[in-house]
């Protein structure tokens, strides 16, 4: 287990070196971030099993921070990332307080539908670029504008956020935290009753959640340099996160980077086939995937593989069995 | 007294499910609570445990005012309970079922799991530590609730019908355990339909009939009460023995 975490980590570390084109590199930054969005959405929704639709919020508080800090203000954009996530804190106390006294689908069509209004209230408010959005730095001024020609400098910056993410979310999950969350994903009712502060775990979960998933739009506008509502704040941007989770496996540490890692190579290449008319094709993919997750495997492919594995053990267990009999 | 329920009603709409109830148990008890189906008992059950706030009355736990406190808050004080349908966390492993339980005093991974494989040897769960909850029958699921509760260290066990849906060894079994948990010390509220459970266990017991309190006392004192017999069979049947008869 292990050798095969430490031969997967190596991967990652050397793929730039071993891929020789920005498109692959630009690639590789795509999957890990699409990962660190799906692994911060993995926290409420996997561990927490508080299905959230609008986690494009955060994402896109995250994404247009610092580009209103370059554009209003003049300053290099990473200058607005801790604002973002400032804000996104305050956001998901706002949002979380009366949300999570639904249940079920209840919270999540009401995080639909708080998202959607955020997503038209930015699209008419000409301050953030209305509904063309906003620019950044066309050239780099100084270093600390982050604006590389390159795709790799990207890719590492993302690979080390990544890489604490799922330090911390490792750490969480073995701790109180991560036992109490999975206590109310599986039952709220009992619970409590074993003496868990429900409302207070899940507002943790949500906090933690929605200041990663922030800090993931702040990555995509660094690297992008452009955001609009749609990119920033659209229901696809939370659908994506949810997608990628579950086809990994929600509530598993490694499930969103697997689902990453299968997503986003089939969508560039969907996407670069089909051209301009592609981006449609995107919505029919991911409503073939939750069709095919939802009725054949709501666990994600990580149970799958597990569950392969020990049928793999089983039978090779039954064939010593036999030889020796 | 540990627990002071006093005048306890609960209505639900216009439907009023339980109506003035009080039970008085001290340190060391086991009190028994019967009735027939929509009874009360459950209604009353849950208010002990903080699952609902009662309309009405008074619940003192250990000299704390818990009427209107969170179920969380009454886990915390001391009072465990288990559910009439198991609510097990199904895809959890069986330890870390009852660790979730232990983390309510061990705030540390290790003690957590070093206080939960105690606990599942008690209750004798302990070869099927790493499976997962939803890998248990019945009786597991009611013996893992009683192991998971107990990790919280309750001082007050509320048994919600703990023992219905069992095999008659495996009621012997589980009076076994119930035994055990009272000899270290935990008072116990149990609510059961088995009359055999409730006269082996119980000192004291408090019967239920449509939302009210119609007797209370010794086991075989209140079996014999016409009110109890009148609840459970009926008063054409209390009335007339033959009526039953074709």
């Amino acid at each position: 287990m292990i050798f095969i975490g430490i031969l997967v980590a190596g991967l990652f570390v050397l793929y730039p070196w071993v891929i020789a084109d920005d498109f692959y590199g630009r690639m590789g930054a795509d999957v890990l971030l699409a990962a660190i969005g799906a692994s911060a959405w993995n926290i409420l929704g996997g561990y927490a099993g508080q299905i959230s639709v609008g986690h494009a919020v955060f994402f896109g508080v995250g994404a247009y921070l610092p580009l209103l800090a370059f554009t209003h203000l003049g300053l290099p954009p990473v200058a607005g990332v801790p604002l973002a996530v400032v804000i996104s804190l305050g956001v998901a106390i706002v949002i979380g307080l009366p949300t999570f006294r639904l249940h079920g689908h209840y919270f999540s069509m009401a995080t639909i539908a708080v998202a959607e209004l955020i997503r038209i209230a930015i699209s008419n408010w000409d301050y953030v670029g209305a509904a063309t959005g906003l620019m950044g730095p066309a050239v780099s001024r100084t270093w600390l504008d982050l604006s590389f020609r390159s795709p790799i400098p990207y890719y590492y910056l993302f690979l080390v956020v990544l890489a604490c993410l799922l330090l911390l979310t490792w750490h969480l999950q073995r701790s109180r935290m991560g036992y109490y969350w999975r206590a109310i994903r599986a039952g709220e009712r009992p619970a409590r009753s074993l003496g868990v502060p429900v409302a207070r775990y899940k507002l943790y979960a949500l906090l933690l959640s929605a200041a990663f998933t922030s800090l993931a739009g702040s990555l995509y506008s660094l690297m992008v340099g452009f955001i609009d509502p749609e990119s920033g704040f659209g229901i696809l941007r939370s659908v994506e996160m949810i997608i990628i989770a579950a086809l990994g496996g929600a509530g598993t540490l490694f499930g969103p980077l697997l689902g990453a890692v299968i997503l986003i190579p089939l969508q560039t290449t969907t996407n670069s086939l089909f051209g301009g008319g592609g981006s449609g094709l995107t919505y029919i993919l991911y409503g073939g995937i939750i069709v095919i997750l939802a009725r054949f495997e709501p666990g994600g492919l990580l149970d799958l593989a597990r569950r392969i594995a020990q049928w793999w053990s089983r039978r090779r267990e039954g064939v010593a069995v036999r030889h020796a009999a | 007294m540990l627990l002071s329920a006093r005048q306890v009603s609960r209505s639900f709409g216009s439907f009023v499910a339980l109506a003035n109830a009080s039970l008085d148990v001290g340190e060391g008890e086991i009190v028994g609570l019967i009735g027939p189906n929509g009874a009360g008992k459950s209604t009353f059950f849950n208010c002990v445990a903080g699952d609902i706030p009662p309309t009405t009355g008074r619940i003192v736990f250990s000299d704390i005012d818990v009427t209107r406190a969170s179920a969380a808050t009454h886990a915390r004080l001391g009072i465990g309970r288990t559910f009439q349908v198991p609510a097990t966390f199904e895809e959890m492993s069986i330890l870390d079922n009852v660790m979730v339980g232990a983390f309510l005093r061990h705030h540390h991974r290790g003690e957590a799991r070093a206080a939960a494989r105690e606990i599942i040897e008690f209750t004798g769960l302990k070869a099927l530590a790493e499976s997962p909850a939803k890998s248990l029958g019945t009786p597991g699921r009611k013996r893992l609730e009683i192991a998971r509760v107990l990790a919280t260290e309750p001082r007050l066990l509320l048994l919600d019908e703990a023992l219905a849906g069992l095999t008659p060894t495996e009621i012997q079994e589980a009076i076994a355990l119930v035994r055990r948990i009272h000899a270290k010390g935990v008072t116990i509220v149990i609510v059961e339909h088995i009359m055999e459970v409730i006269l082996t266990l119980a000192e004291r017991v408090l019967v239920f009939n449509q939302g009210l309190t119609i007797a209370s006392g010794k086991p075989r004192d209140v079996v014999n009460d016409p009110a109890v017999i009148e609840a459970y069979l009926g008063r054409r049947h209390a009335r007339d023995p033959g009526a039953h008869a074709p």
